[in-house]
């Protein structure tokens, strides 16, 4: 076949796909709605970014100044709001079951005395761990405030048996400072979500190409249609129709990977032009895995069920929610076949932490091989397992 | 087929049909057993260590004197970090977290101990990287305590040098002591807290689509009516018969799931066993009752899947197992309590985690029950559907 015939058999695969992607209305679901909406969806939801203010009882014994300092303390830590004083642990613990709060903090009799006496005032904070959030949030705010009393009291004591000290060292003798780098506000959303995204942007895609694949191989009198793609190649006909997809999804992919984070105020350090080039072999690698599924999509429906599911999958293997240098080595490599784990991990390190291309060199290359490797399996589905098929339907379906 | 059902009218004949099309379709072996029993043991072996210990980190030691490298030594001493590189600048480590070595970097200033000498308060800064939460966070706790003990420590040394007797500071490290203890999860395990939200999300994500998924082939194939007249035209005992199979599946199911939870892995369990699979067993037919709604509302069979779809993987957020509903905007918030599987979820904090009184949680069970009948007074449109099917891709 010579050049330009190849090009027009392209030319008409594109068009025939084009047609037929708009005349369905499930795979336009998944190629416009769901990268449209599960973004705004989900950033509204954990939108708040932060978990302030958990309800906390307290339980005071000492009933001195110190315990009632320690309070006042814990109140003014973002995290944390004291709502009341409860005479004891039953009381206390009647209102952490009534879920009236989250947290009650115990001062024992004798706190006062023993900080006085130089020893070490323990006080306990109970923390319901339904969720761990709630728990994160009073860890940071107890680190603080040990902290904060180990200064303030050490300076007392100092000045106490050195008077002259305080020539040398007022106030905190050595200032410690932490700086959240990337997600600066330690926000739900912008930890989570930017990796989701990628997700999404894979899903959708895959969820489509399942749905369209399956449709083709339907009973033509059900789904009003025949989609026998006659002329080219195997591999012709999937670029062509990637070529389709990459149009249609084009607006949706510039909202997902640029506006979104734009709309919802998440870390945007990156170079928008090298995110784009970041995510290229991504979308490619996406329907390299989307051709591979329609082995096993005989029916349009069966994609739901199939594939539905693994979202949780990928999120659990990018190593978003588990770092991925303590994964178990079966996950790890399971996740280092999924586009996800690199996209995620790159475009999390671009956008939130402001690496350069170069710098996620090797996420990039292994999108690349990821994407070599998914449209390899994607051509045997379709060179063995598809077309064959394809061909008899089409064959029944002119012959009746 | 030696016993021919095409005849027979009633629910047991119903129920035995819908048990050879379970039989006969891989999908459904795929989609209720594989898929599910799949992801139990997914969930629970990722999380099998509980924490991910020794986060990568560095260390950036601008002074080199012998204080400095006392503070690094009580660093390198914790647990929690592991220091697996160097760095000389603070580019240097900016540039390893931002290709992902390190999760964070501890700075010593230069000129740090002769600055701390002389009373010129020189700060310690340290870097935490949180966009990932759980290594940042326990580089973040491990950082701070160990920046605190370094200023305790540093403290008895000034006072040392101006003649004092440090001995009576060196109790004074960490004066006031608050001990975080999380009630039913001492050890912090990741585990316990995700996959005791995560499997049943996953669970209940396959029960609607499954549900979802075997009426719409009824109505997509037109074998509905064929189905109805077996059921004398009653939509109640045609779904009856329907799902009768697939309830008593996703029982077993159901009840592997809660053993495999807490039973072979041990999660906490401080409650009664009685009310935790009394609570498991109506959350499958809440399940089923939320999908049949969503099919009877909706006109066909994609637009339902699509929505048990949408709803099944929402639910993993809007069910508020990580983001509390109340933090979250309170016209948000409210969906929170519209998903079966958030009611799973308080009734395992309540029962399993923390194993306080059933009268605490009796809502909850109340709630499966609103969604197991809410569906009928919906199932009218559903007859109107199976009597007159119309496909629409």
């Amino acid at each position: 076949m010579s050049f330009r015939q190849t090009i027009k058999s392209m030319a008409e695969v594109y068009c025939r796909e084009f047609k037929l992607v708009l005349h369905d209305a499930g795979i336009l679901i998944f190629f416009m709605l769901l990268p449209t909406i599960y973004p705004i969806i989900y950033s509204t939801i954990y939108n708040p970014e932060i978990v302030k203010n958990v309800p906390v009882v307290v339980i005071d014994n000492d009933r001195t100044p110190l315990s009632r300092d320690l309070v006042r303390n814990l109140n003014a830590c973002d995290q944390a709001w004291v709502i009341g004083y409860a005479a004891n642990l039953s009381e206390a613990q009647r209102a952490m079951h009534e879920k009236k709060c989250y947290a009650i903090l115990e001062i024992p009799e004798g706190f006062n005395r023993k900080v006085g006496n130089n020893e070490q005032g323990n006080t306990v904070l109970y923390c319901d761990m339904g969720l761990l959030l709630r728990y994160r949030g009073f860890v940071m705010a107890t680190t603080n405030l040990m902290e904060h009393y180990g200064s303030t009291l050490l300076t007392e004591k100092i000045d106490n048996i050195l008077p002259l000290a305080e020539t040398v060292i007022t106030g905190d003798p050595l200032p410690i400072h932490n700086i959240s780098m990337g997600n600066i506000r330690s926000g739900f959303d912008s930890f989570i979500m930017p990796g989701v995204l990628m997700l999404i942007l894979q899903q959708s895609i895959i969820l489509a190409l399942g749905m369209a694949g399956g449709a083709r191989r339907e009973n033509p009198a059900l789904t009003g249609y025949s989609s026998y793609n006659v002329a080219p190649s195997v591999l012709q006909t999937m670029i062509a129709q990637s070529l389709c997809y990459i149009t249609i999804l084009l607006v949706q992919i510039i909202f997902i990977v640029h506006y979104v984070p734009l709309i919802f105020k998440f870390p945007m350090m990156g170079n928008t032009l090298e995110i784009f080039a970041f995510i290229i072999p991504f979308i490619f690698a996406s329907f390299g895995l989307g051709y591979t599924i329609q082995a096993f999509v005989t029916e349009r429906e069966s994609i739901f069920v199939i594939w539905v599911v693994t979202s949780l999958i990928f999120l659990l293997l990018s190593g978003l929610i588990w770092p991925l240098y303590d994964l178990d080595p079966v996950w790890k490599t399971l996740s280092s076949i999924c586009p996800s784990t690199w996209a995620v991990e790159g475009y999390v390190k671009m956008n939130a932490n402001g690496a350069s291309l170069a710098q996620v060199s090797e996420c990039y290359r292994n999108l690349w091989l990821v994407a070599l490797g998914w449209w390899f399996t994607g051509w045997c589905v379709r060179k063995w397992i598809v077309r064959p098929q394809l061909m008899r339907i089409h064959k029944s379906v002119i012959s009746r | 087929m030696s016993y021919d059902l095409r005849d027979k009218t009633g629910i047991l004949p119903i129920a035995l049909r819908s048990c050879i099309q379970l039989f006969r379709r891989p999908i459904y072996w795929f989609g209720i057993f594989f898929l599910p029993l799949f992801m139990f043991l997914f969930l629970t072996s990722m999380f099998e260590k509980g924490l991910p210990t020794r986060v990568p980190a560095a260390i950036v030691d601008r002074d080199g004197s012998p204080l400095s490298r006392e503070v690094t030594q009580n660093l390198a001493s914790m647990q929690m970090v592991d220091f697996t590189h160097d760095a000389d600048s603070f580019s240097e480590a900016r540039h390893l977290m931002q290709q992902g070595n390190i999760y964070g970097f501890f700075l010593i200033p230069e000129d740090f101990q002769a600055d701390l000498l002389a009373g010129k308060k020189p700060e310690i800064t340290f870097y935490t990287n949180m966009t990932y939460f759980v290594p940042g966070t326990m580089l973040f706790k491990a950082f701070k305590l160990s920046a605190t003990y370094t200023k305790a420590d540093v403290a008895a040394n000034v006072a040392n040098s101006l003649g004092a007797d440090a001995s009576t500071l060196t109790p004074m490290m960490m004066p006031v002591q608050i001990q975080t203890r999380g009630l039913g999860n001492p050890g912090l395990n990741y585990g316990i807290y995700l996959a005791n939200s995560f499997v049943p999300c996953t669970l209940q994500l396959m029960i609607l689509l499954i549900t979802c998924f075997s009426i719409g082939q009824e109505i997509k194939y037109r074998t509905s009516i064929h189905l109805m007249k077996m059921a004398d035209g009653s939509v109640v005992k045609a779904i009856f018969g329907k799902l009768l199979p697939q309830t008593v599946i996703w029982f077993f199911i159901a009840i592997f799931m809660t053993s495999w939870l807490f039973k072979y892995n041990h999660y906490p369990m401080n409650g009664s066993w009685g009310w935790l699979i009394l609570s498991q067993l109506l959350f499958v037919m809440a399940c089923q009752g939320f999908a049949l709604f969503f099919i009877s509302v909706l006109p066909n069979l994609r637009l339902s899947l699509s929505a048990c779809a949408l709803l099944g993987i929402l639910s993993f957020s809007i069910a508020a197992f990580s983001f509390p509903v109340e933090s979250m905007y309170g016209a948000i918030g409210i969906f929170s309590y519209m998903v079966p599987v958030r009611y799973n979820f308080l009734i395992y904090i309540d029962q399993a985690l923390n194993g306080i009184d059933i009268a605490y949680s009796k809502m909850y069970y109340i709630a499966y029950i609103i969604f197991i009948l809410f569906p009928f007074t919906v199932l009218w449109k559903l007859k109107k559907n199976l009597l007159n099917p119309v496909n629409v891709p």
